[in-house]
């Protein structure tokens, strides 16, 4: 082999290797713009999923109270919706936050009933109330908290959002929930932004807790020794209370709560539907003009027929004075 | 896109310039490194900011639709993606992850940028620019486009800097044996 032609096999050699290592190099600059490609695309598409996703639910949030008509407190601490000046067949809605059934309730038919209101063909009159006030810790105070804090919104012109919110949060039976900061939160969400908010719910919250926790066993256990089983069975949570006030177990710290006032409405309405088909005795109890619903109540035509096929009706309260926040804490006896 | 086929492009590699003695060329060699790296994570930190700031995404499409340049689902599309785009190169660029072609997206970003700002201004539309968060119109004589686009130009200018010389430490690039 000849010098030259050595010396040519060499730089065929070199100029191959080069060729190689630029190969190689633009191999491994394709890979990194393509991992870099595959992170801008899991970032901006896997964000886009959950921010349009996000912005869609908020959205529909905002459609779905768009037209609410006014929510109007009552001097007991129920909350009329209704049209200004409808004439349309009153539904009741007696319901308990900690309760399933009302939580199935509120899924089927709370829409219906929110769109029937705002095309003036229904006054709705939500009565929360609590039948789980005399069960223990966590049942009871769920119940009380809840339904306190429903109360609270309220005030602020956000009960029927913040039902819709308490309902989609129940905890289940038997377990924890309502807890102070998370239904501030849900205040938050509903668009309340007053510090007074939270405050009461506060307030509300250290109120049920002592119900449940120190009063009600001290109450029970009095009334057991004075009174005896049999007695005590038929008695309600209000008149027990009444009994304690006048044998020593001082029921002040209810006054002028809002769990104290949610325990009178309870008694309110097992007096109002006493017996008979209509009588009070579970919740969700749903009345139309004071005729009790059966089953039809839990799908969102059942309760359009019922309202459809019923006259106009008359709420039985009266509107809460706004400038009067002493009102807000008078006992619904006042109604009587 | 390579400055390894290029050698003549950065001090990195130079010889010497001929015009600049060559301790010059040295110490600009050991410098640049340390100065792409700080320019990366400065742009990282502008872009990240910026994306933070436009979030939660009403305030972004809102931005956007105050330069009423596209249909109410383009802005709404842009409003959404921009921030996570903005994100996506700030990850980039903190990693050194294909740190030449995150930068030149960075830099065609702050031409965009600038363009939109420059036609409002051409527009004569009251807006605030909605770089950082808080967009829509503003009352007029509030509005400070000089100020956005000379911002603007810092931030393409670090861009450029890191496309031109993509070699720094602490890059993800040298694992793949880029810009060692």
């Amino acid at each position: 082999m000849g010098k030259a032609s050595r010396q040519a096999s060499r730089e065929r050699l070199r100029q191959e290797r080069l060729k190689e290592q630029r190969r190689a190099k633009r191999t491994r600059t394709l890979v990194v713009a393509g991992a870099a490609l595959a992170v801008v695309l899991l970032v901006v598409g896997g964000g886009y999923l959950y921010l349009s996703a996000e912005r869609r639910a908020d959205q529909r949030a905002a459609e779905q109270y768009a037209d609410l008509p006014p929510q109007t407190v009552q001097q007991d601490g129920s909350v009329v919706l209704a049209r200004e000046g409808a004439d349309a067949p009153v539904v009741e809605v007696y319901a308990d936050y900690q309760c399933p059934g009302c939580r199935q309730f509120e899924l089927t038919s709370g829409p219906t009933l929110q769109s029937l209101a705002a095309e003036g063909r229904a006054i709705v009159h939500y009565r929360p109330v609590s039948i789980f006030a005399q069960r223990p810790d966590p049942l009871g105070t769920n119940s009380l908290r809840g339904g306190a804090a429903a109360r609270a919104a309220a005030d602020f012109g956000k009960f029927v959002q913040y039902n819709d919110l308490l309902f989609e949060h129940q905890p289940a039976e038997g377990q924890a929930g309502f807890a102070p900061e998370d239904l501030k939160q849900w205040g938050s969400d509903a668009g309340i932004d007053d510090p007074a908010f939270a405050e009461r719910v506060d307030a509300e919250s250290t109120v049920a807790d002592r119900f449940t926790g120190e009063y009600y066993p001290d109450l029970v256990a009095r009334a057991q020794d004075a009174l005896g089983e049999d007695e005590l069975a038929a008695m309600s949570l209000r008149d027990l209370i009444d009994w304690g006030s006048g044998n020593g177990v001082d029921a002040s710290f209810l006054d002028g709560t809002y769990v104290g006032g949610l325990i009178d409405a309870t008694a309110a309405v097992g007096e109002k539907y006493a017996e008979g088909d209509n009588a009070f005795g579970s919740t969700p109890s749903i009345y139309v003009n004071g005729t009790l619903l059966g089953n039809e109540a839990y799908s969102g035509n059942g309760i359009e027929e019922a309202v459809e096929s019923a006259e106009p009706g008359e709420v039985d309260t009266r509107p809460l004075a706004t400038d009067d926040s002493a009102a807000t804490r008078e006992s619904p006896d006042s109604k009587e | 896109m390579d400055t390894e086929d290029r050698p003549a492009a950065g001090p990195a590699a130079a010889p010497a310039a001929p015009d600049r003695p060559p301790g010059t060329a040295r110490r600009l060699a050991a410098v640049q490194p340390w100065a792409t790296l700080a320019a990366r994570l400065a742009l990282a930190g502008v872009l990240a900011y910026a994306a933070a700031t436009k979030l939660p995404p009403a305030l972004s499409v809102q931005s956007v639709e105050a330069y009423q340049l596209f249909p109410p689902a383009v802005a709404e599309f842009i409003g959404l993606t921009l921030p996570l785009l903005e994100f996506a190169l700030a990850l980039l660029l903190v990693v050194g992850l294909a740190t030449r072609y995150a930068a030149a997206a960075t830099g065609l970003l702050m031409v965009v940028f600038i363009a939109g700002i420059v036609s409002a201004w051409a527009r004569g539309l009251s807006i605030d620019c909605g770089c950082f968060g808080t967009g829509g119109p503003v009352a007029p004589g509030e509005t400070a486009y000089g100020t956005d686009i000379a911002r603007d130009l810092v931030f393409l200018a670090l861009a450029v800097l890191i496309t031109v010389w993509p070699r720094s430490p602490l890059a993800l690039d040298r694992a793949f044996g880029l810009h060692r």
